[in-house]
């Protein structure tokens, strides 16, 4: 089964709203949550996702997921982390361990090979020590060299985005794109997101041997528009998108 | 010395360095909060231009269309061997030259004037818009608009529309419009004379205008510079250079060119990134513009007003206005972040020569080989003689880009001769 990734910044719209639509959430039609922790520079986003990071930064309270966080869990849902570097830089290994007593199985540090490329190794390491997955964040931009000395480092899979940055509508070829993160980690489960609309896009990016796909910025406009249907419509045909 | 009409040594693909930098290139981010800078330039740039500044291949064919108008502009371009300047300083080693101002346009901005215009003759739109320093980078895209029937609107800084006036005629010439910027086309040209009439203008004021008369006109915005769409079509000097060095035997120890926003280098250097691991590589600026030097490497606007994405640069600030130098073209405040990054690297490095330095360069360039070379250029030979001066004894061989030839800049000599 391809995996769908949804994608919720903490705290956006506001934390009722969002604990209302993670408990309609259908768990079967799932794999894995991506949840942003509110960033003061959530500089790898596009507008839409930035906008959730501002106001996420004034309503997240933790105490709140909790229950969720752990019937997640208990469902057999993977989560991951979301999270700048800039921001989780200073208490990096309380942030960890905090996570951990969260259930959650990794994260995924957009800002981190960019910002930080020097202490990556380390940081990698320091997840790998700990038992938690470091999950590869990388682009087009990224280069061959570094794709193949960082995924070196974990057997976890691979986030590919497709675009600069989230939500984001850039012209890019489909074919290329795929054709050149297999070619450099052939057999390597690899999950698409950043700017992924359109079924026939999921469709080729699944035939290409994609192993699922993230979304993101659509989600969160459903939260802003509190349209429970359409939410649980377009996760219906993700779905389908990605069994077809 | 390889001059003739030689199709072999023109490369068949364009070459993007982005697969093979030491570290990641930070994507470019939007500069305002409330609207996405990146997603506008869906609007202002042909699609097939935003696509090849997007999808980092390595490789990107050139469509035919467009390498036939290459060798009608004169493509390949010589590579001389500077006899008479090893002569004339003495030195043992080997001087070369990659001479761009034997194309039609006079410099290298044509390489990508012509597959910018072709890509957006292809999709119909109304016309081309640029800005332009100097007035190199306006001549080329009015010759590249005009091979493809399209009108040309430019933007020259105001400064260099008065002082050359002779530019003004060649893009009219090629069927180019021209208005000096600040100009009372564009809303923000408007404000800028509002607030600062007294305003020379500067190159990110001119970006703003032209991408503003794109959108409001339906024109497409042609690039000149920084972004690496444009590194990646100039990436046909450094391919000739190093065919042509290979016919020749030869193999370069030290690249010298000249940086305004990056492209004449960048197209120069970067084809030697991959395989010539141990080829020193220096970037020069004028004293006046020390980006490497004292400009911050973060991200910074590419343009003044503030309508293009952020992108991490060495950049001396969005708001930074140069002295008039005789280099309209090395006045701008930043360098494209794949250059940016490779000198953040310590892979490419980079000098700094006064107006003076320039000055001398010009001339025993042109006494020595009787070129008179461009101000952007003069300032990578001014480099190349420093460089030569300090390893006399090394036996290098030295290959230094000439952008652009000087015919029009020839002011700059006036009553100082
Ligand atoms: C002859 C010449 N050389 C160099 C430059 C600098 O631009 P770039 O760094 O993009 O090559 C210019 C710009 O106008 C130019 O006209």
């Amino acid at each position: 089964m391809k995996n769908l990734i949804p994608y919720f910044t903490l705290g956006y719209p506001d934390n009722q709203t969002l604990m209302k639509f993670l408990r309609i959430m259908p768990v079967n039609k799932i794999n894995y949550l991506e949840f942003g922790f509110p960033s003061n520079d959530p500089r790898y986003d596009g507008p839409t996702i930035r906008e959730t990071h501002k106001i996420g930064n004034k309503n997240f309270n933790d105490n709140l997921y909790k229950d969720l966080f752990s019937y997640f869990h208990k469902n057999r849902i993977k989560m991951y982390s979301l999270s700048y570097y800039s921001d989780i830089k200073p208490k990096f290994n309380e942030f960890i361990d905090y996570l951990k007593s969260r259930s959650f199985s990794g994260i995924i540090i957009p800002d981190l090979i960019i910002d930080y490329y020097s202490e990556a190794k380390d940081t990698i390491n320091y997840l790998n020590k700990n038992g938690f997955e470091y999950i590869p964040f990388f682009s087009p931009a990224t280069p061959d060299k570094i794709i193949i000395d960082i995924s070196k480092l974990t057997d976890s899979w691979i986030y590919y985005g497709l675009q600069p940055s989230t939500g984001i509508d850039i012209p890019y070829e489909l074919d290329y794109t795929t054709e050149r993160i297999n070619s450099l980690l052939p057999g390597r489960e690899i999950t698409y997101g950043f700017g992924i609309k359109t079924e026939e896009d999921i469709k080729s990016l699944m035939k290409s041997g994609g192993s699922g796909v993230a979304i993101g910025s659509y989600l969160e406009k459903m939260l802003a528009k509190n349209d429970e249907s359409g939410f649980l419509e377009y996760i219906n045909r993700i779905r389908g998108a990605l069994d077809a | 010395m390889i001059t003739s009409i030689n199709k072999d040594i023109m490369p068949e693909n364009w070459y993007n360095v982005v697969p093979d930098l030491p570290e990641p290139l930070a994507p470019p981010r939007d500069s305002k909060s409330d609207f996405s800078s990146i997603n506008l330039l869906n609007k202002i740039l042909p699609r097939e231009v935003l696509k090849q500044e997007f999808t980092f291949r390595r490789y990107e064919k050139i469509p035919d269309e467009v390498m036939e108008q290459y060798q009608q502009i004169g493509r390949p371009t010589p590579l001389i061997r500077a006899k008479n300047l090893e002569k004339f300083l003495d030195y043992n080693g080997k001087i070369f030259y990659k001479y761009e101002g034997a194309t039609a346009s006079g410099s290298h901005k044509i390489n990508t004037a012509i597959p910018q215009a072709y890509y957006a003759k292809n999709e119909g739109v109304n016309g081309v818009t640029t800005e332009t320093g100097a007035g190199q980078w306006g001549s080329a895209t009015a010759l590249a608009a005009s091979l493809y029937k399209l009108p040309a609107q430019i933007f020259m800084v105001k400064i260099s529309f008065e002082q050359k006036p002779l530019r003004k005629i060649v893009m009219n010439l090629y069927n180019g419009n021209v208005v000096p910027s600040p100009s009372n086309l564009t809303e923000y040209g408007r404000k800028v004379l509002k607030e600062h009439p007294d305003t020379t203008g500067t190159l990110g004021i001119g970006i703003s205008e032209a991408i503003e008369y794109a959108l409001d006109h339906d024109y497409r915005y042609m690039v000149a510079s920084v972004m690496n769409v444009s590194l990646t079509h100039q990436s046909v000097i450094g391919q000739e250079t190093k065919k042509q060095l290979e016919l020749l035997g030869e193999h370069a120890d030290v690249l010298i060119g000249c940086v305004g926003g990056g492209s004449n280098f960048g197209g120069f250097t970067f084809p030697f990134i991959p395989d010539h691991p141990d080829t020193e590589i220096i970037a020069t600026t004028a004293d006046e513009v020390p980006k490497f030097s004292r400009g911050e490497y973060k991200y910074d606007l590419m343009d003044t007003g503030g309508i293009l994405p952020e992108v991490r640069m060495y950049s001396l600030g969005a708001d930074f206005v140069p002295p008039s130098i005789y280099a309209g073209g090395l006045r701008y405040h930043g360098a494209s972040p794949s250059l940016s990054l490779l000198i953040n690297k310590g892979r490419i490095k980079s000098d700094e020569v006064t107006q003076d330095e320039v000055k001398e360069a010009i001339k025993i360039f042109a006494n020595t080989q009787g070129v008179i070379i461009a101000p952007e250029s003069g300032h990578a030979v001014a480099t190349m003689l420093k460089y030569i001066k300090e390893h006399k004894n090394d036996k290098k061989t030295i290959v230094v880009n000439v952008s652009g030839h000087g015919l029009l800049d020839l002011s700059i000599f006036g009553d100082t001769q």
